[in-house]
């Protein structure tokens, strides 16, 4: 091993070090747990092999919250972007109160998830709640927001979009800003309408920010439970638990800390892939 | 250097022994309910401070956040909270688990007397021949809170005879309160009932009620599981119909706190309710829509959702802090603090305060309260009877929403309960 290399290694050797005991122990022992037949009745670590891992994924629970997780990241993430991008291009062009804007667009960024789950649950509260209040004053019918089947989950994606859009105007007006003015200044000269100009120019220019603040939103998406806790306990039925619910349910309901943490890990594997898949693919794209 | 090693030794030594000393004033931390019991006893703390020495602290939250706020402490190393308020449900649970001192070893020690507390109260709370983990708090036995002036109502009364053939009364049957609180949403422009449909412990114990009172039950006298009974299969329906008919808007997602600011607000006939709701209502300060319009009856049926909390001291906490718990225990217990409680709304665990001339000269309507309690009938107590309210709600949620046919939930939820019983 060549001399700089060696130094690099020992420079980097106490953050690994660290990394490895903060990040990699707890991770190590969730997979011993899962692996295990450790419950909160029977607290020994005993590895009996990959049986729980095969107990939670022969559940149709576990598949129905899998697929609810799926729908849910998507339609967040989806509506993230799509809003954040919309915010960040007309924040683009505004000049007076700049900083008053990003002032008040990062409030509900700052604010705590569970925080953010209480004032949503009072607004929407059926009977008493601003939101059905002013509905019924302008004689239209109260709306069911939490205890309809149909329409919780899409209500918890508007408030996971409602909170989270202004991260994702951050990184795209950082973005934005970093752009060059030279392909715009061709474009004019060439004709190019502002819609031609987003589509050719700003779109592909913008696209490593935008992958980036996709997946980190993703993996953001993927771990919900704060929201499910507070509004509807993963109710009415089964429509609104995230598979982060079911594996805390699992373990500390169910007393089964061994299938809790399968139900972790294979949550933990699922944000591990895409984000692999999704650095593979910006990789891909620099090269 | 010697003497620097000397010196810091004796620092150290010293520092010690101030820590050890501090410790005598030993302060109490209890995860507490966030109801009128709770305020009850708050109130009185400073003057167990003055007899003892010992400070007590409430953290309180709402009842779906306790479970999961205990279990971690009481796995840890040592628990932040050394005084336990516990619930019956928990009561097959925390026993099993390891977690809770058996106190029989410090009424012995002490003297104190348990043969005071109502006998089903004690054994709701796991008390057998060998072991006590629990003494009693209090008990929340679950009845009909109702509007009084909606039904002596005489142009709700013309209208319900006319529909019906009947008298506008007091439901005697499930069927009967279901049809009454269809017909008060209809015509009375209130939510006929106020109901708890969250999946879990609302709904659950919601429809526990529901379910006794058309005569159903979750076990039989052998322990085997007998929900997915006819008994069983008329509840759920009535259950469903109801909350789809006669409850209001979002009572899916409903919690306590929901009907209770409901029934508050004047905006609902009835709720199925803690009995001990009602002087929290029919209160002109904080209900002045409905107090003096309320009133408590035993569900209609004849039987309703009994249960219970608990007091325990956790294992893992020091003896100085166990010792302590018990102090509050027994003082909080004791005759005089039950009835001083009882004068501010308590429900006693005590048959000598049910009796006591004070308490039933300020609020008689604890004979209604005691025929409520007497009459009441418990949900499944096991290990995992925790577990099995979400398993059940679940399935009652599924079928209140039509998700789920009643037939098929009823059977989820019956196969629920014989796989978590044989766990």
């Amino acid at each position: 091993m060549a001399h700089s290399a060696r130094a690099g290694w020992a420079f980097a050797a106490p953050g690994l070090t660290m990394l490895a005991i903060v990040m990699g122990l707890p991770v190590l022992y969730a997979l011993a747990m899962a692996l295990s037949s450790m419950t909160l009745l029977r607290p020994a670590l005993h590895i009996t092999g990959v049986g729980n891992f095969l107990q939670i994924m022969s559940e149709p629970l576990f598949w129905s919250s899998l697929g609810l997780t799926l729908r849910y990241a998507l339609g967040a993430v989806v509506g993230e972007f799509l809003v954040g991008l919309a915010i960040a291009l007309m924040l683009r062009q505004v000049v007076a109160l700049r900083g008053l804007y990003f002032a008040v667009l990062t409030l509900p960024m700052a604010m705590a998830p569970v925080a953010v789950a209480l004032i949503w649950r009072m607004l929407l509260q059926p009977n008493l709640g601003i939101v059905n209040q002013t509905l019924t004053s302008l004689g239209l019918p109260a709306v069911d927001w939490l205890g309809d089947p149909h329409l919780a989950l899409k209500t918890m994606i508007f408030i996971d979009i409602w909170q989270q859009t202004s991260f994702v105007v951050l990184l795209l007006s950082a973005g934005l800003a970093s752009l060059p003015r030279e392909p715009y200044e061709a474009a004019e000269v060439d004709g190019a309408g502002p819609l031609q100009q987003f589509w050719y120019i700003t779109l592909p220019l913008l696209r490593p920010v935008a992958m980036i603040a996709v997946v980190i939103q993703l993996i953001n998406e993927f771990r919900t439970y704060d929201l499910v806790y507070i509004l509807t306990r993963g109710g009415p039925g089964v429509s609104t638990e995230l598979l982060s619910y079911f594996a805390y349910q699992r373990a500390f309901k169910g007393l089964a800390l061994n299938e809790g943490s399968a139900a972790a890990f294979i949550l933990l594997l699922i944000v591990l892939l895409i984000t692999v898949v999704f650095f593979f693919l910006l990789e891909r794209r620099k090269s | 250097m010697k003497k620097m090693i000397t010196a810091l030794t004796l620092g150290a030594a010293a520092s010690l022994w101030g820590g050890a000393a501090l410790a005598d004033g030993v302060t109490l931390h209890a995860l507490m309910e966030d109801v009128p019991e709770t305020a009850i006893i708050e109130k009185m703390l400073p003057e167990f401070e003055k007899q003892t020495g010992i400070k007590v602290e409430f953290e309180k939250v709402g009842y779906g956040d306790m479970h999961d706020k205990l279990v971690p402490q009481l796995v840890s190393g040592k628990s932040y909270y050394n005084l336990l308020e516990v619930d019956f449900l928990w009561a097959g649970e925390f026993p099993a688990a390891g977690w809770l001192e058996d106190l029989k070893p410090y009424a012995k020690k002490s003297g104190f007397d348990t043969s005071v507390f109502i006998p089903s109260t004690m054994k709701l709370l796991g008390d057998t021949d060998a072991s006590m983990p629990l003494i009693p708090m209090y008990n929340y036995s679950m009845g009909l809170i109702y509007r009084t002036d909606l039904l002596q109502d005489p142009k709700l009364k013309a209208t319900y005879k006319k529909e019906t053939g009947q008298e506008l009364a007091v439901p005697k049957t499930l069927a009967d309160y279901v049809k009454v609180a269809k017909f008060m949403k209809a015509e009375g422009k209130v939510a006929g009932a106020a109901m708890q449909g969250q999946k879990g412990d609302p709904n659950a114990m919601e429809f526990s009620n529901y379910l006794f009172s058309a005569g159903g039950a979750y076990l039989d006298g052998k322990n085997k599981v007998v929900l997915n009974s006819d008994a069983g299969k008329t509840a759920l329906t009535l259950y469903k119909d109801a909350i789809t008919h006669a409850a209001q808007t979002g009572a899916l997602s409903a919690t306590l706190d929901d009907t209770m600011r409901l029934m508050c607000s004047g905006k609902a006939f009835s709720m199925v309710t803690y009995w001990w709701m009602l002087p929290q209502i029919d209160n002109a300060k904080s209900c002045p829509s409905v107090a003096g319009k309320v009133a408590l009856s035993v569900m209609p049926g004849g039987h309703g959702e009994s249960g219970g909390w608990g007091w325990g001291i956790p294992k893992n906490i020091p003896q100085d802090e166990k010792d302590a718990a018990w102090k509050f225990i027994t003082w909080v217990q004791s005759k005089d603090v039950a009835v001083a409680r009882a004068m501010e709304g308590h429900a006693p665990v005590r048959a000598d305060v049910y009796e006591d001339p004070a308490v039933l000269k300020k609020y008689p309507f604890y004979k209604q309260a005691m025929k409520v309690v007497e009459s009441g009938k418990s949900f499944p107590i096991f290990t995992y009877s925790a577990q099995y309210e979400d398993t059940l709600g679940t399935q009652l949620s599924l079928a209140a929403s039509g998700e789920k046919p009643v037939p098929d939930a009823l059977s989820a939820a019956a196969d629920g309960l014989t796989g978590l019983m044989n766990k």
